[in-house]
């Protein structure tokens, strides 16, 4: 298990990266390496040149703006875990980063890698797409683009992306005090792959009707998948079997690859979860306003 | 003869755990420096397939290759593997027992087999550029039909693993006794089943690794493997080579974990230490984990029809079972696998009319050794599985069928009309089986589901209760000795070598005590076959039982030689010299000390023309001792995903003293960790074509911390006069009934008729579609 030969150059900055880039497509970057580095042990991945922005410090920031907070791509997903401005302002995130592997994992494996990786199973591409998020993306010869995360994934390990592009930050909308969230994972062990897993935010207004509703399933399909039926709770007061309801319609429309009947149930059990979840945190949110 | 406290049956700490847990550790990857040379193999990607031509060029052209060798090449100088056991005369006349002879070559000339089989080396001066130039090894294949499936390859139509052979038959065997026809007409209830325990191995830490060097002033061969069987690997190369066994020598350093798959001898150690001597050099091979995916020996892969004729009371009236073992290209242990099952088909129970037939069968998949348990959980699976399912028909419960049928102190001994392995006829020299059950069922009650309700209000909750036996301690001999250091320590060696079991402590206890010296004073040094030179090898429940007594001998003899000296010092007759702690003391009350012997027998000293004190011994068992336990188990089951969680078990079981309790609960516990691997995670896949589809850590799912839970152990004394020291194995004892417990609690928990789940690994899927099917039942 030796990666076959390959150079190896280290990146000085964004822009020094985009040059290389610019000028030989068939660079790989290489960030914390939890999965390129396995795939180029097992000779599945031969990159010829590998340019490791591993020290790009620049991009290892997290800025906390009025709405939103903006997350440099080299953040590690342990960071995103337990960073508290992150923590507070857009929970989600950080439950889904606590989700991925295990910690040795977690203090390599970083934010813009995964999203770049785009394993249909990962977390952070699911909560990315649940939250609504925005990835800036940058070349030596484009404009910056600002590409929305549900458009960002496309297929299987594939994203928007172009050979010369470099994703550089994440801008994640802030949750709303009373928007609730839900983030479910069905895995064998904790730390595994998902074999299925739901992410989703509700908000409720004080009367308990629903004024927004956002949800993703991953683990199912070849990218995350945006529930668009969820939007149809928006103005009702759900009860439990609305949720369920909703959930059997998502996972209806799926096709999983093997076990497709148990996939199927899985994705509605994860998605039922994460609603009740978050509707539940939701609604104790609107409780602790009117006590205080 | 007086002794201080007796350390046997004392919680000693390990010696062993300073240095494991510290990471101070010396396997053979850590052997390895600057002049080591890296043998990479290049295997086969095919399952089947004629190898048509194997071109080198491109990776011996590499720079920093020193060596490529094809099958081709070491065709005439190397022979193959000879198979591990064969059972003695008697057993294979009861039990009708044939098998094929095969002769892999260590590096494949004219065909495939399994992919992953060697078929070129590269020797290099890093694993690296080996690793690069074993890709530039070009081989033309051309394939062959696979069967990668047991009962596909038992059909006539079926393409030859081997085709030199008339058929995929690799052993079979057939035995019984009564009249089971005639048993089962008078039954109230007979239940029939086909079990099917999936593919899997025991995992070590630690992959196979081998380093061997040529000794050029001594003309010898020195291996350091990671093995637990160094004295059969020094067989192995000297049967392969040609070579005299005094120019071999086979030694283990730490070794991380065995569990039967390094029982095995493979074609790497004898291929690394026949380039050592043919290149000069000093050339390692350290298999990556990919290589373990592929290359090292499997288990399990069995499948059993089974019928049980019970009465209206649930009395056991009949057994019989057919069952087909799936050896993949083939095993050297395959009587061993296959009279396994046999053999404890009739597990802890009274059963009249017995009837067993069984085939192993070859497949293109992975070779296969003994892995823990070795046939054992497969019989076990078999037999406590229709026990619920007839308990069921009977209306009984689980334990109370158990109760009916089990044996009692006054059936035991018991005598069952077959002959072992060793060719002895087999006795269950157990005290009370019933006693076991009891015990079991007080450390974990069938109430505890009720109990736990509260803490997993999301979990569907169940109990499952088996019984298992196991013959332990075979023969045919060990080797264990003794030797009296300068200074007045000790050395002590045995043939069973450790491979991450507590022998460094253990057999310390055994030769301090036996000695009545300190334990302190005694040091325990692993596989060599220079220490001792015979030897079989740590597997089969056997080292404490069949090693330690072999040490217990050779310390008697050491002392009792001692106390010859010491009367000869001080010119007394021996029997005016009694053996004390730490020395000898005569009757007219003058002391020496094993130190002060020590000195007189060095150069200068009063005994300095006398032979060293040195004592090797061997231990012969009469036959194996047998073990029995139960295990209990509350699983979880979520009714969301058909997830299963077990989150209490619980193992009594009988055995002889214990050398070192903590040592015993941990091989308890250890082997309970690896049963739950094997009843809910663990699987080797193959594809149709015979292509491992399990290849990684991501799809080969091990249990964790969070996966096994607490385990309560009883251990319950019983009789064990055929050894010394009054042990029996224990190695195997905590993996043999957990799949047949976790199956039965899981179905408990879904609340489904007994006898449902017949296959391990349990899939949440199937735990699912069970689920769904008794809520249909339900509404």
């Amino acid at each position: 298990m030796k990666p076959a030969p390959f150079a190896y150059v280290r990146a000085t900055s964004v822009a020094d990266t985009l040059a290389v880039l610019d000028s030989d497509p068939q660079v790989k970057l290489l960030a914390g390496g939890q999965s390129l580095l396995a795939v180029m042990n097992l000779r599945l991945a031969r990159p010829s040149r590998i340019l490791d922005i591993g020290q790009l410090r620049e991009l290892d920031r997290v800025f906390d703006d009025d709405d939103s907070i903006l997350i440099g791509a080299l953040r590690t997903h342990r960071r995103v875990e337990t960073d508290p401005l992150i923590r507070a302002r857009v929970p989600l995130l950080a439950e889904a980063a606590r989700h991925i592997g295990h910690v040795a994992i977690r203090n390599r494996g970083t934010l813009g890698g995964s999203l770049a990786h785009a394993d249909p199973a990962g977390e952070l591409p699911a909560a990315m797409v649940a939250l609504g998020a925005t990835l800036y993306v940058e070349s030596h010869t484009r404009a910056r683009r600002e590409i929305a995360a549900e458009d960002f994934f496309t297929s299987l390990f594939t994203t928007a992306l172009e050979p010369s592009d470099m994703l550089t930050w994440i801008r994640v909308p802030a949750s709303h005090p009373t928007t609730g969230w839900g983030f479910t994972e069905v895995a064998r062990r904790h730390g595994d792959f998902a074999l299925a897993g739901a992410a989703a935010q509700i908000t409720l207004a004080a009367d308990g009707v629903v004024t927004r509703a956002r949800a993703v399933l991953f683990g199912v399909a070849d990218r995350p998948v945006l529930v668009t039926a969820v939007e149809q709770t928006v103005g009702n007061r759900p009860d439990p079997s609305t949720w369920r309801q909703v959930a059997r319609e998502a996972a209806a429309a799926l096709e999983p690859a093997d076990e497709p009947e148990y996939q199927r149930h899985l994705a509605v059990t994860s998605l039922t979860r994460a609603f009740t979840q978050a509707a539940d945190r939701s609604r104790a949110a609107h409780h602790r306003g009117t006590q205080s | 003869m007086t002794t201080s406290a007796p350390l046997m049956g004392a919680t000693v700490p390990r010696r062993e755990d300073e240095r494991f847990l510290t990471g101070r550790g010396a396997f053979v990857a850590d052997l390895t420096g600057p002049g080591t040379w890296h043998a990479v193999f290049v295997r086969s990607s095919y399952a089947a397939a004629r190898i048509r031509a194997v071109e080198t060029a491109a990776a011996r052209r590499l720079p920093g290759v020193l060596a490529v060798l094809t099958g081709e090449d070491l065709a005439g100088r190397l022979g193959p593997l000879g198979s591990l056991h064969k059972p003695q005369p008697a057993f294979v006349e009861a039990f009708s027992f044939h098998s094929a002879e095969i002769d892999l070559p260590c590096l494949a000339i004219e065909r495939v087999h399994y992919v992953g089989e060697p078929l070129a080396v590269v020797v290099a001066e890093s694993r690296a550029i080996a690793e690069d130039a074993a890709e530039l090894v070009d081989i033309a294949y051309e394939r062959d039909e696979p069967v990668a499936d047991a009962r596909t390859a038992l059909s006539a139509t079926a393409p030859r693993v081997h085709p030199e052979l008339p058929d995929n038959v690799a052993a079979s065997l057939q035995a019984g006794f009564g009249d089971v026809d005639a048993a089962r007409r008078r039954a109230a209830h007979v239940v029939r089943n086909t079990f099917r325990i999936g593919r899997h191995s025991g995992i070590p830490l630690e992959c196979r690794g081998v380093l061997s060097r040529w000794d050029q002033a001594r003309q010898r061969v020195e291996v350091w493997t990671s093995t637990q069987v160094p004295h059969f690997v020094r067989t192995a190369i000297t049967t392969a080579t040609g070579w005299p066994t005094h120019q071999v020598r086979v030694r283990t350093p730490d070794v991380g974990g065995g569990f039967g798959p390094k029982a095995n001898v493979y074609a790497e150690e004898v291929v690394v230490a026949y380039l050592a001597r043919l290149l000069n050099r000093e050339v390692a091979w350290i298999e990556d984990r990919a290589e373990h995916f592929q290359a090292t020996a499997q288990g399990r892969d069995q499948e059993l029809e089974a019928e049980l004729a019970v009465d209206s009371d649930g009395r056991i009236l009949s057994w019989s079972v057919d069952y087909v073992v799936d050896v993949g290209a083939g095993s050297l242990w395959v009587a061993g696998i296959i009279a396994n099952t046999a053999l404890h088909l009739l597990g802890a129970y009274r059963i009249p009319h017995y009837r067993v037939s069984g085939r192993a069968v070859y497949t293109n998949k992975t070779i296969v050794a003994q892995y823990r348990g070795a046939g054992r959980p497969e019989a076990c699976f078999a037999l406590e599985r229709s026990l619920d399912a007839a308990a069921d028909a009977a209306g009984l419960p689980p334990e109370e069928i158990r109760r009916r049928n089990i044996l009692r102190a006054e059936d035991l001994p018991h005598e069952v009309p077959l002959p072992y392995r060793d060719g002895v006829p087999i006795t269950y020299d157990g005290a009370d089986f019933g006693r076991c059950l009891d015990a079991c069922l007080k450390l974990l009650p069938a109430e505890t589901v009720t109990d736990l309700a509260a803490d997993y209000p999301d979990l569907l909750l169940g109990h499952g209760i088996s019984t298992y036996v196991e013959a332990t301690g075979r023969g045919p001999y060990e080797s264990g000795r003794a030797r009296l250091l300068p200074g007045g320590t000790f050395e002590i060696a045995a043939g069973s070598a450790s491979a991450g079991q507590s022998h460094e402590t253990t057999f310390a206890q055994v030769a301090a005590q036996t000695l009545g010296v300190p334990f302190d004073a005694v040091r325990v040094r692993n596989g060599d076959t220079d220490a001792v030179a015979y030897g079989i090898g740590s597997f089969a429940s056997r080292s404490a039982v069949v090693g330690g007594s072999a040490v217990y001998t050779a310390c008697r003899r050491l002392r009792e030689r001692g106390r010859e000296l010491a009367a000869e010092l001080l010119d007394v007759r021996p029997d005016d010299v009694d053996a004390v702690d730490g020395g000898f003391s005569s009757s007219d009350g003058r002391d020496i000390g094993w130190e002060r012997l020590a000195t007189e027998l060095a150069p200068g000293g009063g005994l300095a023309d006398h032979q060293p004190l040195d004592q090797t011994s061997t231990f012969s068992p009469p036959t194996v001792t047998w073990t029995m336990g139960a295990h209990a188990a509350v699983v979880g089951i979520d009714p969301g995903t058909g997830i299963v969680r077990v989150l209490r078990y619980a193992v009594a079981h009988e055995g002889g003293d214990e050398i070192n309790p903590a040592v015993v609960e941990g091989q308890v516990r250890g082997g309970v960790a690896q049963g739950i691997g094997g009843t809910l995670l663990e699987e080797f896949a193959y594809s149709a074509e015979g292509q491992p589809q399990t290849t990684t850590f991501a799809e080969y799912l091990l249990p964790g911390t969070f996966e096994v839970p607490p385990t309560a152990v009883a251990h319950l004394h019983g009789p064990a006069d055929l050894n010394p020291l009054g042990v029996k194995g224990v190695g195997e004892s905590g993996t043999i009934a957990v799949y047949s417990t976790v199956a039965a609690a899981v179905e408990d928990a879904a609340s489904s008729a007994a006898g449902r789940i017949t296959t391990t690994p349990i899939r949440p899927s199937t735990v699912l579609a069970l689920l769904t099917e008794t809520e249909g039942e339900a509404s």
